[in-house]
């Protein structure tokens, strides 16, 4: 009887240390991926709306070639922007095309956000609910709510 | 579990070694632990160590991978910074945010604006951007170096690791012994103090002291021939005899034995008022007095003869030491007094395959002599046999470890005497 229940709780255990906090580790990683894409297609919308505000024609700027060392480069015509549209393909928008294009990918990536809030807080709902099956299996006093 | 048959057959032959190793190191009294290496690491331990030293390692690598990319990196970019200034400018897409570009073109190709480091910029030229480029790289190939370095402790540990798991496993141990100093000057109290307790009952169990007892009466002839000579010579050869004496005494073992000879006559303690001596004093005097000697009455005969010979010696010495200052008449009696107690020593060891037995019923003997401490002149008689001892102190065991190589090479009059002594022969 009691080696019964010892091995349930070990494999309770094991399912969540190999299994749900993995994925939880995972599920949470995707997220912040999200979140950094929604931050820069955010900045590209600021900044084509600044272009916009300034009427900027040309501009001078630096480039990166790599290990912080730049050079100046000039763009001479600012009303054709190419945006990375995702999967590698990049289309050539104008600056009214581009913030409506980015309009709709905020949209999606707000939408993915909310699916791995949603699959990560039913992943922590699975750890919580193992680890009271555990605690029942072991006749342990309930812990105090948090 | 496939290695474990023959893992306990050396287990078995290990523990039949390591017996007979203590027994060994018993009977020449040296005090040693003897520890199973899996008893300090045990072989889970060694191998979670080991474990863990991998682990650095991979982590280790990975920097490695990390640095190498750099290092690639750099010199590709080197390579650009080169190619640049060959054109006015250069089509290209320039990155706007991360995630847009707009066509455009490099302007003043062999301008660089360069980090320094800390938010700092500096404006170089293609050249100088190459030197700072190089330099980073230089930095780069030192970093690459001290984690190879450090690569190779860890790997050299991790053997050690790997080593240590497999000889735990093995079931090897460690035989740690305290290293004795072999100052005789510091043997000599303890020696006093362990003899006349507890070695009496071990003496006669242990075979291996009678190499010893062999090799001290061997000693003991030779210290008779020196005495002998300083007898022939004249006064003032008296004192380089004592050194001589010293000389041949300071030698280690004998000491010790000499030493605990010595103490057996346990009267002399009592007379006698050495710093040596004088710690061992009162249990001698206890518990020797009270030890009954009724069983051995052949070898009491003999001592007795030895002793009586010399009690008149032992009492003048004993009035000169009384009195303070060292008679020169009474120094040649002593001599005479601790060559003839030597002999009566030897006799008595000679007479008897067991020597350590012998010895036993020695100090008995001197007991019983004693009587019941109602006889001071016995002890004194007895104090015959330790006037050896009192010359001994004479001379200090300080001296005696000082000048006893010295003696010989230093002193010209001194082989003189031997020669005397082998001639004279005895």
């Amino acid at each position: 009887m009691d080696n019964i229940r010892v091995e349930k709780v070990q494999k309770f255990e094991e399912f969540v240390d190999r299994r749900l906090k993995p994925d939880l580790v995972r599920a949470i990683v995707e997220r912040d991926k999200v979140f950094e894409q929604q931050k820069v297609y955010s900045d590209l919308k600021r900044s084509i709306q600044n272009l916009e505000k300034n009427g900027v024609t040309s501009l001078r700027t630096l480039v990166n070639l790599g290990s912080e060392v730049y050079m100046q480069a000039d763009v001479l015509d600012t009303q054709h922007i190419f945006v990375d549209i995702g999967l590698g393909f990049r289309v050539e928008f104008t600056w009214s095309e581009a913030l409506q294009f980015i309009s709709v990918k905020e949209e999606r990536l707000a939408r993915q956000i909310e699916e791995y809030t949603r699959l990560i807080a039913s992943i922590k709902a699975q750890i919580k609910l193992v680890c009271e099956g555990i605690r029942e299996l072991l006749q342990l006093p309930a812990e105090g709510s948090y | 579990m496939r290695g474990k048959n023959p893992c306990h057959l050396h287990h078995d032959e290990l523990e039949a070694v390591l017996y007979v190793y203590q027994k060994l190191r018993k009977a020449e009294g040296v005090k040693g632990t003897i520890t199973s290496l899996s008893s300090i690491f045990p072989v889970e331990e060694a191998q979670k160590a080991a474990k863990r030293v991998q682990d650095a390692i991979a982590d280790r690598q990975k920097e490695l991978e990390h640095l190498h990319s750099f290092i690639s990196d750099n010199i590709n970019l080197v390579n650009l910074v080169q190619k640049l200034p060959d054109e006015l400018f250069h089509d290209v897409m320039v990155p706007f945010g991360k995630a847009a570009f707009f066509p455009g073109r490099l302007v003043h190709s062999n301008e660089f604006l360069v980090l320094l480091g800390e938010g700092y910029y500096a404006e170089r030229t293609c050249k100088q951007t190459i030197e700072i480029l190089q330099r980073r790289g230089k930095f780069l190939e030192s970093q690459v170096e001290s984690l190879k370095a450090n690569l190779m402790d860890l790997k050299a540990e991790a053997s050690f690791f790997d080593a240590t798991a497999a000889e735990a496993a093995e079931g090897l141990v460690e035989i740690r012994e305290d290293y004795v100093e072999e100052n005789p000057a510091e043997k000599m109290p303890k020696s006093g103090l362990s003899k006349p307790d507890s070695s009496e009952a071990e003496n006669v169990k242990l075979v291996a002291e009678d190499e010893e007892y062999a090799r001290i009466m061997s000693r003991l002839d030779e210290l008779e021939k020196e005495e002998l000579a300083a007898q022939s010579a004249n006064e003032d050869d008296d004192e380089e005899a004592e050194t001589d004496f010293g000389c041949s005494i300071n030698q280690e073992s004998f000491d010790d034995h000499f030493k605990s000879l010595e103490l057996r006559s346990q009267v002399l303690q009592s007379k006698v008022k050495t710093p040596i001596t004088t710690a061992t004093k009162e249990p001698l005097g206890g518990n020797f007095l009270k030890q009954d000697s009724s069983d051995h009455p052949p070898l009491k005969v003999q001592f007795e003869d030895s002793k009586i010979h010399y009690v008149p010696k032992a009492y003048n010495m004993e009035k000169s030491e009384a009195f303070g200052k060292p008679l020169s008449v009474s120094k040649e009696k002593i001599h005479a007094a601790s060559v003839s107690t030597i002999e009566g020593f030897k006799d008595t060891v000679i007479g008897h395959p067991e020597v350590t037995a012998n010895y036993k019923k020695v100090s008995g003997d001197t007991s019983s002599l004693s009587g019941s401490k109602t006889s001071f002149d016995s002890s004194k008689a007895f104090t015959g046999s330790i006037i050896e001892h009192a010359y001994n102190s004479q001379t200090k065991p300080a001296e005696q470890t000082v000048t006893s190589s010295q003696s010989t090479c230093s002193r010209p009059t001194k082989p003189v005497s031997r020669f005397k002594m082998q001639k004279g022969g005895r």
